[in-house]
């Protein structure tokens, strides 16, 4: 595959969240291929509180879709990103629980669309969805946290490229509004 | 009409009425717009619905929806224009519907 000579920064700027997706099923390998690379993000006191549920079986995706608004575009297939945040505490208290946990999971998630744009997939992240809707359809543990979906699948749309706020524009050198770009 | 879909777009807008409270204020707007989709996508297929007129609004609705997310004044104007397109339609003294 071509894409396999992209630098990692050409793969970021490639990468766009999808909302239409060709009815075509996303192999179990690559699938936990998203997930091996999910694994390797970093965590916060190394928690790694992440779970993964890979939920490609069609009549489980619509009822996931049923009480998720965000989710677009039917995907095949869809992960769904949870934390233990019983455990996160336990290491890593207050603030592993309410702040590290949410960024381990963007992390992990930022792995996943990473590697699926690199391997000729796209992705969405989502956070519309019912909580508490979803924990039950997918039988969660109370001590578990629904955090984020991906879906996955193959994208049948031409996504434009939105604006991005440019690095000078976002940066400052050694403190609040100091300078350090040429002119 | 299949009564799951119903069922299915029912469940949507609950769900998404539940989201509201928390989330962006854009996506208020952008659930509405996507019950549209969802609500005629059902009429369509069940033969319940033809005008030419309302099937070029969706059309219209389908192509700039997601603008919300990039380009919050491309989807407001898409709004703007659907309003009008909904007010030549609805012109009852003319009786075009």
């Amino acid at each position: 595959m071509d894409k396999m000579g992209d630098s990692i920064l050409d793969v970021m700027k490639k990468r766009r969240s999808t909302r239409k997706y060709k009815k075509e099923n996303v192999s179990k390998d690559l699938l936990l291929q998203l997930i091996e690379a999910a694994i390797w993000a970093p965590s916060g006191s190394n928690v790694q509180p992440w779970y993964f549920i890979i939920v490609d079986d069609a009549n489980t995706i619509e009822q996931v879709n049923a009480f998720s608004p965000g989710l677009l575009g039917d995907p095949p297939s869809i992960i769904l990103i949870c934390s233990d945040r019983k455990k996160t505490f336990e290491k890593a208290g207050t603030l592993g629980r309410d702040e590290l946990c949410v960024m381990d999971i963007s992390m992990a998630a930022q792995n996943i669309m990473l590697l699926a744009e690199e391997i000729g997939l796209s992705t969405c992240p989502v956070k519309s969805f019912n909580k508490r809707a979803i924990s039950k359809i997918l039988n969660l543990p109370d001590y578990v946290s629904a955090d984020l979906i991906i879906s996955v699948g193959y994208s049948d749309e031409i996504t434009s490229t939105p604006k991005r706020r440019s690095v000078k524009e976002t940066t400052f050198f050694n403190a609040w509004g100091g300078i350090g770009f040429n002119g | 009409m299949d009564e799951k879909e119903i069922i299915k777009l029912f469940t949507y807008m609950v769900t998404s009425a539940r989201g509201c409270v928390d989330e962006p204020k854009i996506y208020g707007p952008f659930r509405l717009i996507e019950s549209i989709s969802k609500l005629y996508s059902i009429l369509k297929e069940n033969n319940l619905i033809g005008n030419e007129e309302v099937s070029k609004i969706i059309e219209k609705i389908e192509e700039k929806k997601y603008s919300c997310m990039t380009d919050e004044k491309e989807f407001v104007t898409m709004l703007d224009d659907v309003i009008d397109d909904f007010v030549a339609l609805l012109n009852f003294n003319k009786k075009q519907i």
